[in-house]
């Protein structure tokens, strides 16, 4: 199966399970766990359900493209489903299948998964789904998000991508993935990735980073208190990525590098606020 | 009577739970039905991680009955002037369930006061049942629970199914948004349908139809059985790992051990590498050959019997090899520089935010550990390893392997050590430093690795102890008990005779330069707190509290406490201990008057019983220090905690000790010690002050019951 067959099929999975398909964020984001579709929409009490493939950067797992499993720069499918299904299990396991993933012919197992993301002050319980000893997915409940509990409480599936589409092609790198017919992933991404691990941990400059953080901090911070929640949030997301960026250039002490993350997430949870107050001030109005 | 199968289904537990929560439900379940009042016989319990199960024989077909007497409020209040019964009465009638006319009027011994004679208990269980067992699911006890959908209760994982069967009949239990149905469920993949369920008995054997194993003895003695079969169909033997096989066991409920290799390139990866990378990223069992080295095999057990293993077995490899892979990375990029240069990393890595970092931790070792050494009187060799080790130790956390592989700490440094030319010496007391690396676990092999293993554990206790960050009740988030029992394992099995607080004080010499101020008070309360640990120690060498309190009393080292322990355990029976002990309470009780001064000046005796004392204290004195030789060779250094390896049997310097009973039993019968003239009772109080002095090397014997 291509690689875009592979994301047409899931987009036309959970499009039948009701799942609104959301575009790519145009910004840089660790996980699809940041987009604001998953970020805040997993709060306040509406139901919600949304799914779509969510390109991601993690600037220090990057490995210039040596090894097969580890990128700067991949792609997640991500869905959240508020408030869980009782069956999700069992409709994860149809969307695999759909894949032409029989659990029947492999170990498919649901290992344990404690998700924690301190700078999104967010936590969830759920599992790692193995697939021959791969993980493929990241299946979790979320308990708090933003620092907020979460009521009801949404379940984010996050498939890899990459690996999936390795299995089923039968391919032992990412790069040779085939995304279309006579296209592999990395013909589209070999020269990205490289240059990019080049910038993120040599070129990148740490001064204009800090000072970037510092700036998108005060924005942040300045947008959420008057309510513009999504610019402001935008700006979050801008923030943790400059702090990714001196993370990998690895200029961050440990207690530096702590102290980042909590400012971080003393941001993500003004949001979470803010949004959630947001509702309030809306329900209120339509009262 | 009546059986109730009573079975939790749930999405797949932790495994690190399935053990945990089967033996919670079964307290709970005891736990609720005594509150209930309904009897039963034995009560099997099974779990897999996607399932916990009691199954309760002769329960009960009614709670017991029971009558009580209620007392009310006094007669005066409880009627009227006419006689009727007032609202205090009809209100207590109501509250005990029966009728005004019913209650009764009796006298006490604190005047006539109301009394309800009420009948309990002879509910149904059919009727108690579904509230009791909705509650098992909701106060079953976890270390931490999750929330699902907009359910209210909550639960390790999401509760799928449950089913509750009281003979043949389902029970209507309704909880956490699921109705109790007459189903359970087989494997996920082999056999999803519900699995109707017969007679209560044929539970296991449905499951084990489905492709389910749920006895987790079953379930483990399945699983051991498929990898040692899988492990001698290559020629090889499993390298077993306790903790994995309970993890192992509980990851599945229908074991198939499926074979895997690794390019044989990665077996220059030391050993414990490879067995790490292939347990924790894994889960899968190292092989190795009979000779013992590590083979480029291993066992994976599957959840799933797959016909065909090949996609199995290529996934595995695939998973494997990329850590492999990424471990080589780590092998290779960590050698590029020698340990000395990954120490100047440590100043990288938090120690503790008021006590610095590693670099500063490794830096008050390094004054430390020497001296300790100094203290112990080591010889030379012993000092130059130290000398060598310490500049480098600890160093290895500053490598990628184990930042990645954490619970390689120490065996990194060795085998870097080892790679980097260092001697052989120093490479061990580089792993020795960092053990023992778990409760119970391993502990230094040589003497270097000792010191410094105590070094670093004494360091951060009394930084710690000094920053006021003890531990209180049941939370100890620093794992600070767990340092002072490895402290005092030590000590013990390397059998040093400095005593405890020379340690604490030698080592709080490291912080001489730094800011955080190390007072007496910080050492004796560190001494303190590691002295409880010894005595939790000898607790469970069975030594009871007032015989640990005893041996470890008058600063003695680890390891004389210990010793001392085992002989006041062994005395404690014989009656010519006890006798001693009543008299040693009366001279200790009376020397406590003496003065500081000198020894007793035989020119001022005067009563006949004086002398003999006197003369006998020699023998004793010499007696209880060869009793306490003795006791050395008899009991060589042991693991504490275990116990020595057999009981003290003292000889012949015992008689010596117990020969002062005679002479002290006349002195203090015949002799008024208390006198006006202060010469003589000064004299006389030195004579028990020394009594005292040389019983007191067994240990504070006033502790003991006499």
């Amino acid at each position: 199966m291509l690689f875009q067959e592979l994301t047409l099929t899931l987009d036309r999975f959970w499009a039948d399970q009701g799942c609104v398909l959301v575009p790519p964020h145009d910004g840089e984001v660790g996980a699809g766990t940041f987009y604001p579709t998953t970020f805040l929409r997993s709060l306040g009490p509406a139901p919600w359900k949304v799914a779509g493939i969510a390109p991601s950067r993690r600037p220090a797992d990057g490995r210039n493209g040596d090894n097969p499993y580890r990128f700067q720069y991949f792609f997640q499918y991500q869905v959240l489903l508020k408030p869980s299904p009782a069956d999700v299990q069992d409709v994860y396991l149809a969307s695999l299948e759909r894949l032409g993933i029989d659990a029947r012919a492999h170990d498919v197992r649901f290992v344990e998964d404690n998700w924690e993301s301190p700078t999104l002050g967010a936590w969830g319980l759920g599992w790692e789904v193995w697939m021959n000893g791969m993980e493929i997915t990241q299946f979790t409940y979320f308990q708090q998000v933003g620092g907020q509990d979460c009521r009801p409480v949404s379940v984010e599936l996050t498939y890899g991508l990459e690996r999936i589409a390795m299995y089923l092609q039968g391919v032992e790198h990412g790069f040779d993935v085939q995304v279309a017919p006579g296209v592999t992933m990395g013909d589209l991404r070999r020269d990205f990735e490289i240059q990019h691990c080049r910038y993120n941990f040599e070129e990148s400059d740490p001064d204009l980073q800090r000072l970037l953080f510092e700036k998108y901090e005060a924005e942040a911070r300045r947008l959420i208190q008057d309510g513009l929640v999504y610019p402001g949030y935008d700006f979050v997301l801008k923030a943790s990525h400059a702090f990714n960026l001196l993370d990998a250039r690895g200029v961050l002490s440990q207690t530096e590098r702590q102290g980042y993350v909590q400012r971080v997430r003393r941001l993500a949870e003004a949001s979470a606020r803010a949004y959630l107050a947001g509702l309030d001030a809306g329900n209120e109005a339509a009262a | 009577m009546a059986r109730l199968l009573f079975e939790i289904g749930t999405e797949e537990l932790p495994s690190w739970y399935v053990a945990q929560g089967r033996e919670s439900l079964l307290a709970l379940a005891r736990e609720r039905l005594a509150e209930a009042r309904l009897s039963h016989g034995e009560i099997r319990s099974y779990a897999t991680p996607r399932r916990l199960t009691i199954d309760v024989f002769e329960l009960a077909d009614r709670s017991e009955r029971r009558s009580e007497r209620r007392r009310g409020p006094s007669a005066k209040v409880a009627f009227d002037e006419a006689g009727a019964p007032t609202r205090a009465a009809v209100g207590f009638a109501r509250g005990q369930g029966i009728d005004p006319s019913e209650l009764v009027v009796e006298e006490t011994d604190r005047g006539a006061y109301l009394f309800a004679n009420v009948e309990t208990g002879g509910e149904a269980a059919a009727a108690l049942l579904p509230e009791l067992l909705a509650g098992l699911v909701r106060d079953l006890p976890a270390p931490r629970k999750m929330r699902w959908g907009d359910v209210e209760v909550a639960f390790v994982r999401p509760i799928a199914w449950l089913l509750a069967r009281l003979d043949g009949d389902t029970l209507p239990v309704e909880v956490a948004g699921v109705r109790a149905g007459a189903t359970t469920r087989g494997h996920r993949f082999h056999a999803p349908e519900p699995l109707e369920l017969g007679a209560i008995d044929d539970y296991l054997p449905a499951l084990r139809n489905a492709k389910v194993l749920a006895d987790p003895e079953e379930r483990r003695a399945a699983t051991v059985t498929a990898i040692t079969e899988a492990a001698e169909g290559e020629g090889l033997q499993p390298v077993w790992d306790d903790d994995l096989l309970d993890e192992v066991v509980d990851l599945v409920e229908w074991p198939t051990a499926i074979v895997g290799r690794f390019d044989a390139s990665y077996l220059a990866l030391p050993d414990e590498v490879l067995a790490t990378v292939m347990i924790h990223h894994q889960r899968f069992v190292p092989l190795r050959t009979a000779e013992g080295a590590i083979a480029d095999r291993f066992v994976g057990v599957s959840n799933t019997e797959v016909s065909d293993t090949t996609p199995v077995r290529a996934g595995y490899e695939a998973v494997l090899g990329g850590r492999l892979y990424d471990a080589r990375f780590f092998w290779d990029a960590d050698r590029q520089k020698t340990l000395a240069q990954h120490a100047w990393a440590l100043s990288g890595i938090g120690f503790q935010k008021d006590l610095g970092s590693m670099a500063d931790k490794v830096t008050r070792v390094r004054e430390a550990a020497p001296r300790l050494a100094t203290a112990l009187g080591v010889s030379d060799e012993v000092a130059a390893v130290l000398d060598t080790a310490l500049p480098i130790f600890r160093a290895d956390l500053a490598t990628e392997m184990v930042f990645e592989l954490p619970e390689l700490e120490g065996v990194m440094a060795r085998a870097y050590a080892q790679a980097e030319g260092q001697p052989g010496v120093v490479a061990r007391a580089l792993e020795d430093g960092v053990r023992p690396k778990a409760p119970g676990g391993a502990l230094p092999e040589g003497e270097p690795g000792a010191i410094l293993a105590v070094s670093d554990r004494a360091d951060k206790l009394l930084g710690f102890f000094a920053l006021g960050k003890r531990p209180s009740g049941s939370a100890d988030p620093f794992g600070l008990r767990r340092d002072a029992g490895a402290l005092a394992r030590i000590a013990a099995l390397r059998d040093w005779d400095l005593p405890l607080r020379r340690i604490m004080a030698t080592v709080a010499g490291g912080y001489e330069h730094g800011d955080t101020v190390i007072d007496d008070a910080v050492v004796d309360e560190v001494t303190g707190f590691v002295w409880d640990r010894v005595a939790a120690l000898l607790a469970e060498e069975g030594v009871g509290v007032r015989t640990v309190r005893a041996a470890t009393a008058g600063r003695p080292s680890v390891v004389l406490a210990a010793r001392r322990a085992h002989l006041l355990r062994a005395l404690a029976g014989t009656e010519a201990f006890a006798e001693l002990l009543t008299l040693y309470k009366r001279a200790a009780n009376l020397a406590e008057n003496a003065s500081e001064g000198g020894a007793p000046d035989p020119s001022l005796f005067e009563a006949e019983q004086e002398a003999p004392l006197f003369e006998a204290l020699p023998a004793a004195r010499s007696g209880a220090g060869d009793l306490l030789d003795e006791l050395r060779r008899q009991l060589p250094a042991w693991q504490l905690g275990a116990g020595p390896a057999r009981k003290p049997s003292p000889g012949k310097a015992l008689a010596r000790v117990l020969a002062l009973k005679d002479p002290l039993d006349r002195f203090l019968d015949g002799v008024l010690v208390m006198v006006d003239d202060p010469a003589l009772r000064n004299n006389r109080l030195a004579l028990l002050r020394e009594v005292s002095e040389v019983l007191a090397e067994l240990g504070a014997l006033e502790e003991l019951r006499g």
